[in-house]
């Protein structure tokens, strides 16, 4: 009995090792990937609402050609800006139009986020579970002897 | 001849587990430095495009682009100042410079990756030639390649007597005469000497004096068995036959002088090669006698211990390790070994002894 309670154990283990734990590191990092995003949009509504308020028309940048070297660009109008909708798209907007449509990727990426939250807490709560379990599986073992001695 | 020594199985010395185990930390060591070689490349590809674009810019007075605004949106503009190029020297320092002098700041940043490129591939080829050499101790190790180590050990006179005993038989049919394919067996014989001698060598530092002063004192007798035995060795394995009286005239002339050849002249200048190796050879053929080795040449040797075994038997019995020691050829064997054919009987050897009454006396004289 000891031998196959040792061997449940180590399944156990296993799992939580083999599955649970690199299945929460990957749902862990997806999450964040979709954070990143949705800092970019909350940062370009920024920008935008910023040009907005100063009534930016024209722009001078620095345009990074590749390898940190930079050059000077020129922006002559802002009014018109093209917002990467996905699926290497992008789509030209006017400045309150791109500020709703941003609104909107951003719900969007919320809910995604609040998905993946989820399958994180579920993924915690088995490898939880699992934990608890071995260690009822060692426990048990080692209290019988217990109350025997106590006869 | 058995000798002391010992059986380790390679799996022993290197563990099979642990070999596996090295192979697959060098081959994880390589896995990471090819990314770090293919990261490099891509930058060197990266900086080649950059200098090509940055010398067709100043083309253009301006240039209209997508001006990017943060990660996911962009305006249309242009690149204005087409001449102008801000370029990061690292640590928050920028420089402005005009095109050409970045292509020369990109082109210095080119070698420089290059060079890293180049230690890193060295590095991986260690890595590899680490690789190959775990790879095949743990094949050797997984397969139970085993090693033997052996001490020289000097042979026991039964042993030799068996040894040569056996040989001689074997030496039947071998000791014919015939110029055909004597170069070839010339140079296979020269070879066979080369190795002989090579052996010989190694091991004569563990041979005991007395042997060595045994092997001076008939030294001279050895010179002419070698030259007869040089004869045959030229003509052995051939495997023709010719008359034993070729053979036992090749005798004679070796009885008269040292230095008469006069069916193997080509071995002349061997066997003035081979006259301070005629100890050694002996020994060598005490060594090789227990390997595997069919050459004729080793046969040969061994006939004339045989032979001479066969000599003190009837002379004195103290004297029949020295006889052993003897690796002069044996051509009267020629006329036995005619008969017989490669067969490890004790027949030969005991025909052999019942016409050694003729090269005794040969041998006889040589010795005087």
């Amino acid at each position: 009995m000891e031998s196959y309670r040792q061997q449940k154990i180590q399944k156990l283990e296993e799992f939580v090792d083999g599955r649970l734990k690199p299945d929460l590191v990957q749902t862990i990092a997806q999450r964040d990937k979709v954070f990143e995003k949705q800092k970019v949009f909350s940062d370009l509504r920024k920008n935008i609402e910023n040009l907005e308020k100063n009534s930016v028309t024209s722009l001078r940048t620095m345009v990074n050609l590749g390898s940190e070297v930079y050059m000077q660009a020129e922006v002559p109008d802002t009014r018109r800006i093209f917002v990467d909708v996905g699926l290497g798209f992008h789509v030209e907007f006017t400045w309150s139009e791109a500020l709703s449509y941003i609104s909107q990727r951003e719900e969007k990426l919320e809910r995604e986020i609040e998905d993946y939250t989820n399958r994180i807490a579920s993924i915690k709560s088995h490898i939880k579970m699992v934990c608890e379990g071995i260690r009822e599986l060692l426990q048990l073992p080692a209290e019988k002897p217990v109350p025997e001695l106590n006869f | 001849m058995k000798g002391k020594g010992t059986v380790t199985p390679l799996s022993s010395v290197f563990s099979v587990e642990d070999t596996q185990k090295a192979a697959q930390r060098v081959h994880d060591t390589i896995a990471q430095k090819d990314l770090e070689l293919e990261r490099l490349l891509g930058f060197v590809a990266d900086n080649t495009d950059l200098i090509n674009l940055v010398g067709r810019l100043p083309d253009h007075l301006h240039h209209d682009i997508m001006v990017p605004f943060g990660k996911a949106a962009f305006f249309p503009g242009r690149l204005v100042h087409t001449n102008e190029f801000m370029v990061l020297l690292g640590e928050g320092y920028y420089a402005e410079r005009t095109s050409k002098q970045t292509v020369d700041i990109l082109n210095r940043r080119g070698k420089v990756l290059e060079s890293q490129l180049d230690s890193l591939k060295a590095m991986v080829q260690d890595l590899k030639a680490e690789a190959s050499f775990f790879n095949a101790t743990a094949s050797e190790a997984a397969e139970g390649l085993v090693e033997i180590m052996e001490d020289y050990e000097e042979e026991s006179s039964s042993d030799r007597e068996s040894a040569l005993k056996q040989d001689s038989p074997k030496n039947s049919g071998t000791v014919i005469t015939e110029h055909v394919d004597e170069d070839e067996e010339f140079a296979r014989m020269m070879a066979r000497m080369d190795e002989l001698e090579k052996e010989e060598r190694e091991a004569e530092s563990q041979m005991s004096q007395s042997d060595e002063n045994e092997e001076v004192q008939l030294g001279l007798h050895q010179l002419s068995d070698q030259k007869s035995l040089h004869g045959n060795l030229k003509t052995s394995g051939s495997q023709s036959r010719k008359s034993p009286q070729q053979t036992k005239d090749g005798i004679a002339s070796n009885k008269d002088s040292f230095t008469d050849e006069p069916s193997c002249s080509g071995l002349e200048t061997i066997s003035a090669d081979k006259l301070s190796h005629g100890n050694i050879l002996a020994r060598n053929v005490k060594s090789v006698a227990e390997k595997d080795f069919v050459s004729p040449v080793v046969e040969n040797f061994q006939t004339v211990p045989s032979s001479r075994s066969q000599v003190p038997l009837e002379s004195s019995k103290p004297k029949f390790e020295r006889e052993k020691a003897f690796t002069g050829s044996i051509v009267e064997h020629a006329d036995n070994l005619q008969i017989k054919s490669r067969e490890r009987t004790t027949a030969t050897s005991q025909s052999s002894a019942s016409q050694v009454s003729k090269p005794v006396s040969r041998f006889k004289m040589q010795r005087k």
